[in-house]
């Protein structure tokens, strides 16, 4: 292979022990921001050195996972490493157009493309998904640790949803006058799965402004699973959740905007998009546990804020900072907008300085929807 | 005697009203029926589940939340009845 060279790098080479009985890496010399960084180069020339790092960020991988248990009884595989960590196991299957779950399988981890579109879409935006969860985050699937990712199409007649039921994800057709399928759009299918990181990780509460929390954050990683697929940085990418899921037949563009929400649709029997881009539009309401897809609207704008004033990649340091509060375990369920805030501060502070770029960034942009705070008082 | 079925939730958050008003219907009588014999009182609270819908059904003095799980057997039938009847 070529590149053998950037292998000497002194990453902690699980295996490379010297004859030494070791922990792998987590006394390296290689501070994990840089683990993380090597781990995400996708050069294939430093593939030894990307693969290397990546499994030391696993051995190193927090604590949180434990708060869930082992799902699996077994241990990781043994190496060959590449078959190891990080690697899909997809499941697609067919409804049929029944509301009965799982239906039948029609493309498993490895298959050909089939002729179905909506089977190949769901297959490739899970791929997709968990490329950036393991490439940015060494996130190995919804849980951390590997778990198979299964989805099911063609759920109902004319079914206008789609959605995460704990175990598997779920794509309706869509009724071809408002909606198109619903795997047509990667942001969407991206949103579903992050419901289950949600569910493994900080497990907010769907109610109020959690509720509201917990579909922010399926936006956000929605948003960031797509800007990355497309290799988007934060000025070129729409910011749209749901893009191409309306027919021609509505005015809108998507389901909603991170960027400037309540402009994503409107439309005369849709009406216009109601989410509210800061506090002073918060809405209170008893539909929809408090309407979780309403208020998001705010801290999907925050983020954006905090996107565009650290420019670049999205999926870099803005993304890295919403992930870390995600599935750091200093996250409370019932979390209301106020303590995410502080609590990704406190993240952005921990890991990139206070008074860097990015935490000056995270208390702008929640500053801008209304959610100022004692930034003093958040990095402490 | 008017009937309600709103539908708020989903991926996409949209609010959809269908209604139907009882006594204009040509089978009032089976509809008065049918309305009585529902288990307004049994509904039971569920977890919530991300992006699914939730379903309110208004029928003074009846008024009963039900997650979309919970949607089965009669529930579904009147859903579907209101929802058919009002997009006519």
């Amino acid at each position: 292979m070529t590149g053998t060279d950037q292998t000497q790098s002194p990453v902690p080479f699980p295996g490379h022990s010297h004859g030494r009985a070791t922990h792998p890496v987590r006394c390296g010399v290689v501070p994990p921001y840089l683990l993380e960084r090597l781990a995400a180069v996708e050069d294939p020339r430093f593939e030894a050195a990307a693969e290397a790092a990546r499994r030391s960020l696993r051995v190193d991988d927090p604590i949180r996972s434990l708060r869930f248990g082992d799902r699996r009884t077994s241990a990781l595989p043994t190496p060959p490493a590449r078959a190891v960590p990080g690697v899909t196991t997809r499941t697609i299957s067919d409804a049929g157009h029944l509301q009965t779950l799982p239906g039948r399988v029609v493309r498993t981890e490895g298959q050909p493309p089939v002729a179905d579109v909506a089977v190949n879409e769901a297959y490739t935006g899970l791929g997709d998904t968990h490329g950036l969860y393991w490439s940015q985050y060494q996130r190995d699937s919804i849980d951390g640790r590997g778990l198979p990712l299964d989805a099911t199409v063609h759920y109902g007649r004319d079914y206008d949803n789609a959605f995460w039921d704990g175990e598997r994800m779920v794509f309706g057709d869509g009724d071809g006058e408002v909606f198109n399928r619903f795997t047509v759009s990667l942001s969407v299918i991206a949103h579903e799965l992050t419901h289950g990181v949600t569910q493994y990780s900080a497990n907010l509460a769907y109610q109020g402004q959690s509720g509201a929390l917990n579909e922010s954050v399926s936006d956000v990683f929605g948003a960031l699973v797509e800007q990355y697929a497309a290799g988007q940085n934060t000025q070129a990418a729409s910011w749209l959740i749901g893009e191409g899921l309306f027919t021609d037949q509505v005015q809108g563009q998507a389901l909603r905007s991170m960027k400037a929400p309540g402009t994503a649709y409107d439309d005369d029997v849709l009406g216009t998009d109601p989410q509210p881009a800061s506090m002073d539009g918060y809405i209170e309401t008893e539909d929809d546990y408090g309407g979780v897809h309403l208020n998001s609207g705010i801290p999907n704008r925050a983020f954006y804020l905090v996107a565009e004033a650290v420019g670049g990649n999205a999926w870099e340091a803005p993304g890295q900072i919403w992930y870390d509060t995600l599935t750091g375990g200093n996250l409370r369920a019932n979390a209301d907008f106020a303590s995410f805030a502080a609590a990704t501060a406190t993240v952005a502070a921990n890991r990139y300085g206070a008074g860097s770029t990015e935490h000056d960034a995270v208390l702008a942009g929640w500053d801008g929807v209304g959610l100022g705070f004692d930034p003093l008082q958040a990095a402490s | 005697m008017k009937v309600v079925v709103s539908r708020s939730g989903g991926l996409a958050g949209l609010r959809v009203t269908w209604d139907l008003q009882v006594d204009e219907q040509p089978d009032a009588a089976a509809w008065m029926q049918f309305l009585e014999e529902l288990p307004w009182d049994e509904a039971e609270d569920t977890a919530p589940a991300p992006d699914r819908y939730v379903y309110r059904i208004r029928c003074a003095p009846h008024e009963v939340v039900l997650a979309e799980p919970q949607v089965h057997g009669a529930w579904k039938d009147l859903i579907d009845r209101v929802r058919a009847a009002s997009e006519r």
